[in-house]
């Protein structure tokens, strides 16, 4: 976000088990067409540019493999996404299970910060019939992760699926404007100087983390939305 | 007399112990020849069995060239199997910790949860045999482990019960323990049946077509694991390693598409050198004007040519791979096929197609082709530019596979002319892939052969033992509904099932296996139905092929056509060779017993049993090289599973060395009194460090380079020095303190340059060299 002022460009990915639609949600979302064919996904990006709250953003959007013997490929686009959509779908308990993991190693990877931008997200709401997760169920996992929320998507009939991608690209804007807020205020030492971890090196190849001060980031907002058609 | 033979403990089969390596057991990787019929193929067993059997007696035992090949290839296998399955379970140890250290690097982690960290590595080492605290448990666990081998339903049956927590140790005992014998046809097909059985229910528990074999289900970690298996690791070296391998040489070769990412890297290419943009450039501009732009439509046309043709060379050598592909993935497509074709009578071939290549590119073969490190294909993880580019060939192949009537990025639609091109050549291909023989007719065989065996055994450890057990135990209402079904009577005997042990006192045992009801087979030849005269042909046909393969080749008798008498004759009268006396003997005697029950004729030399003993004899001989060529591509395997373990334990130890460190510091200043110990200097010279690729890049000009050399000490554990010296100079040139925490981290984050000016070290190969040349007792 170094390019700022002319306009934001945020990268979502969005994630989640084989077979729940990522790509339909997605694909809905940026083409307004629902895919029929049987087509898993490996690695696919998009870029679109919405408005929120009268701003010009643009998303650009990793729609990622849910087939589990690419997972190796996840911590390449989790480093890289400012924020996530949990896609699961309401008909497969374990779609839903699935997610604590991916979760847990986004959170690890951003540096072991709890607010990580996240929208779950309960696809085929359409599919009523074949339910199998229960909204309070689900909402109880989206309240066990920082009230984070939760919408249920119908990507066939394009029902919450704006909503989703506005969501989380809100709450990266709004993590990105306090942390320029903050970066404004006086320089602060580093975290983790105890027992002997400071870096000694004279020169630190290494890059900076950009979650590592998750300590300076404001108290997350109190919200607890379940959003439901 | 011969079916009493049955009863003699031998070793058989278990991982096909016989010196003689029969047909059947051959073709569990590949090809099973199609136009056997079922009555020879229980002929092949047969004697199978009586080779198996006779070779067994010690002092029968043939030693030819080719029963030393067969030993060789054994010994190789049983090595491949075992080594599998412990790299198996340290990839899961490793897993674990890469998570956790990534914490205790950014200091985040718990003190109570570092301890816990450091009690998993503690014996993450070999674990000592044992045996079973009694005999009676030793029994027990010996006939419910016989029952789950020998009935892969009840495993099939957990499979579906078991969260997905609990289902990789499943899968782990499952597939490297239980059916752990990779390259023994009983044992693979057990679990081929197994994953039968697991395949059918998904069909028949999914709604609609389209989510079929898509969720993570226990199908689909069955089937990452199975991949790990010794063939299926070696079909992927043999077919892919050498495309990837000369693919991610080519580090610079830029072969993205998609037009928005070319426009920026134009954009970056024109601000980075200093230029302002040209009027109409302007940035954050949407796919569909960037596609449009002429600039990136010319750098993108030659680079759809330059994938097109990668992507056929990955395609030309999969579908000439068809005969190297594993017999078990063969079979799966073929299952899915059939499958589908049940459940849905009226689908399109393509359909079909589609479905296998869900399985076989989306699970087998494309995972290996996005990310070849973690397949053992290549050793360190390619560059940006190849790494897209092998996402490219995936993405293509899978599309290829799935022809997908709608393109979801547009830009892919470039690619057409691909899909179009092999059309027909993958359908095809997919089809082929179905044509392999079931294995029912053998299975049946070799269970008879196993049930005849008294020694039977497992290698499993005391905690998987009671994992399966409590896991059983768990799910037994489900499991057992009939109260009178074996399994349970055992369930009931057995009792509870124990705790999980310290990993300290976890031991590896040796569990006979053997059945609680069957007893072993008195009648083989109501068994199997063959009559005896059958039973007598084929064991005159196997000891003439032994008393052939143990003759010197310069004796008359050996001569074409053969003299079945003479050859009989000349072995009962060999001279200080009892053995072959006896089998000349024994010989004779069968030739009259069949003449007098007519099957064959003195008259005409026995022309029926001689002709089949010269065909056995020459198979014999083409066995011999396809052993020698099997052997020399299974060492390979061998070595680079090796090669996988030592990188592993090598990982392990560095963090095991970087635990104790950290906790030696939070232990409080009370022990810097001992302060530790300097070590080193070391010195390493230029070429040394290049040779074992610590320098990945070096800026030194050639002529200069043995002239320079490193030096590196260790002032406490977990830190170092690392200079650079120029031979005469009194100076280093340059000092880098490292810390074994940045390292970590770097590694971590796939970063894998450690800059030193001069030179650029590979994070993971300082990692190595640091590990092995510092090592102190406890940590660094």
């Amino acid at each position: 976000m170094s390019r700022a002022g002319y306009q934001r460009e945020y990268h979502v990915a969005v994630i989640g088990s084989g077979g729940v639609g990522k790509s339909c949600l997605t694909a809905q979302f940026v083409q307004g067409v629902f895919i029929e064919s049987y087509d898993p996904t490996i690695e696919d990006s998009y870029r679109k540019q919405i408005e929120v709250d009268g701003r010009q953003v643009m998303l650009e959007i990793m729609d990622t493999a849910g087939t589990e013997q690419f997972t190796s490929m996840r911590e390449f686009y989790m480093r890289d996404a400012h924020g996530f959509l949990l896609v699961f779908s309401i008909t497969s308990l374990t779609s839903l299970q699935e997610l604590a993991e991916l979760r847990e190693q986004i959170v690890q990877i951003k540096g072991g910060d709890p607010n990580v931008p996240i929208v779950l997200v309960g696809n085929k709401s359409d599919l009523e019939e074949d339910r199998k997760v229960s909204r309070s169920q689900a909402f109880k996992v989206s309240q066990a992760w920082g009230n984070v929320p939760y919408y249920e998507t119908s990507a066939r009939r394009r029902q919450n699926v704006p909503e989703v991608f506005v969501d989380v690209c809100r709450q990266i804007m709004r993590k990105d404007l306090s942390r320029a807020r903050r970066d404004r205020g006086p320089e602060r030492p580093g975290y983790g100087g105890g027992s002997g971890h400071t870096y000694s090196r004279r020169r630190r190849p290494r890059r900076q983390k950009t979650y590592d001060d998750d300590d300076y980031y404001e108290p997350r907002e109190k919200r607890s939305r379940c959003v439901i058609l | 007399m011969a079916v009493s033979m049955l009863h003699t403990p031998s070793r058989a089969s278990t991982s096909s112990g016989s010196s003689m390596l029969p047909l059947n057991r051959q073709t569990t990787m590949s090809s099973h020849d199609g136009t056997r019929s079922m009555r020879t193929s229980k002929r092949y067993s047969v004697t199978a069995l009586y080779l198996s059997m006779n070779a067994n007696q010690r002092d029968l035992e043939i030693e030819d060239d080719l029963a030393r090949a067969q030993k060789a290839l054994r010994d190789l296998k049983s090595r491949i199997s075992s080594q599998s399955k412990k790299n198996f379970v340290l990839e899961k140890d490793v897993r674990y910790l890469d998570s956790r250290i990534a914490l205790l690097v950014q200091n985040r982690m718990a003190l109570e949860e570092r301890d816990e960290v450091a009690s998993h590595l503690d014996d993450a080492t070999d674990l000592s045999e044992g045996t079973f605290p009694n005999d009676e448990k030793t029994q027990k666990y010996g006939n419910l482990f016989f029952l789950l081998q020998s009935e892969p339903r009840h495993i099939a049956h957990l499979c579906r019960l078991v969260t997905m927590a609990e289902i990789d140790q499943l899968l782990q005992t499952v597939m490297f323990t239980i059916y752990g014998n990779q390259y023994e046809s009983r044992e693979e097909h057990l679990l081929l049946t197994m994953f039968q059985s697991v395949l059918t229910y998904q069909f028949d528990n999914t709604p609609d077509y389209s989510s079929l074999l898509r969720a993570n289900t226990p199908v689909s970690r069955m089937m990452t694991t199975y991949t790990r298996r010794g063939p299926g690791q070696s079909y992927l070296k043999t077919v892919l390693a050498d495309r990837i391998n000369s693919l991610i040489e080519i580090k610079d070769l830029d072969l993205e598409i998609n037009p928005l990412k070319v426009y920026e890297t134009m954009i970056d290419k024109i601000e980075s050198g200093g230029e302002p943009l040209p009027p109409g450039l302007q940035k954050g501009i949407t796919a569909e004007q960037a596609a449009a732009n002429e600039n990136v439509q010319r750098i993108i046309a030659p680079r759809i040519d330059m994938l097109i043709e990668i992507a056929n060379s990955f395609l030309d050598t999969i579908i000439d791979g068809l005969e190297e592909t594993p017999y078990g993935i063969r079979w799966i497509c073929k299952q899915i096929r059939s499958l589908t074709r049940r459940k849905y009578p009226d689908a399109q071939e393509q359909t079909v197609c589609t479905l296998i290549g869900g399985f076989f590119f989306l699970r087998f073969i494309n995972p290996a082709i996005v990310t070849p490190r973690s397949y053992m294909l290549i050793e360190q993880i390619p560059a940006d530019n190849p790494k897209r580019t092998l996402t490219y060939v995936a993405k293509m192949l899978q599309n290829l596979a799935n022809k997908p009537s709608y393109a979801k990025e547009p830009y892919m639609v470039k690619l057409q002319p691909f899909i179009q091109q092999n059309k027909e050549r993958i359908n095809k291909f997919m089809v082929d892939l179905c044509e392999v023989q079931d294995f029912y007719e053998t299975l049946e065989m070799d269970n008879y052969v196993a049930l005849s065996k008294r020694d039977l055994e497992l290698q499993i450890t005391l905690n998987e033992v009671y994992a399966t057990h409590a896991l059983i135990e768990k799910h037994s209402a489900e499991l057992v509904k009939d109260e009178s079904s074996h399994l349970n009577q055992l369930l009931a005997e057995l009792g509870g099932a124990p705790p999980q042990l310290p990993r300290k006192e976890n031991r590896m045992i040796n569990l006979p296996l053997y059945s609680k009801w069957e007893t072993p087979i008195d009648d083989l030849t109501a068994a199997l139905d063959i009559t005896q005269e059958e039973v007598f042909f084929m064991e005159a046909k196997s000891t003439f092929v032994m008393i052939m393969r143990s003759l010197p080749t310069s004796s008359v008798v050996t001569r074409r056509p053969l003299r079945l008498e003479r050859v009989a004759e000349a072995a009962a009268t060999t001279k200080n060779d009892s053995v072959m006396v006896r089998k000349g003997i024994r010989a004779m005697e069968l030739l009259n017993q069949l003449q007098e029950l007519g099957i064959v004729d003195k008259e005409d030399n026995y022309a029926l049993l001689r002709d089949e003993v010269e065909q056995e004899l020459v198979h014999l001989g083409s066995l011999k090289e396809k052993v020698i060529a099997e052997t020399q591509k299974l060492d390979e395997v061998f070595r680079t599973i090796r090669d996988h373990n030592t990188y592993l334990v090598g990982q392990l130890e560095t963090y095991k060395s970087y635990l104790h460190n950290v906790r030696g510091q939070s232990e409080g200043t009370s022990k810097r009194g001992q302060a530790s110990k300097v070590l080193g200097p070391y010195k390493f010279t230029h070429q040394e460090l290049e040779k074992q690729g610590v320098i990945q890049k070096s800026n030194v000009p050639e002529n200069r380079r043995a002239n320079i050399y490193f030096n590196i000490t260790s002032p406490s554990p977990g830190t170092f020095v690392i200079s650079l010296h120029y031979k005469g100079r009194n100076r280093g040139l340059l000092e880098l303190d490292l810390k074994l925490d940045d390292l970590l981290e770097m590694q971590k984050e796939q970063q894998e340059d450690l800059d030193l000016e001069y030179v650029q070290f590979n994070v993971s190969k300082v990692l190595q060299l640091l590990n092995k040349r510092f090592a102190r007792k406890r940590g660094w």
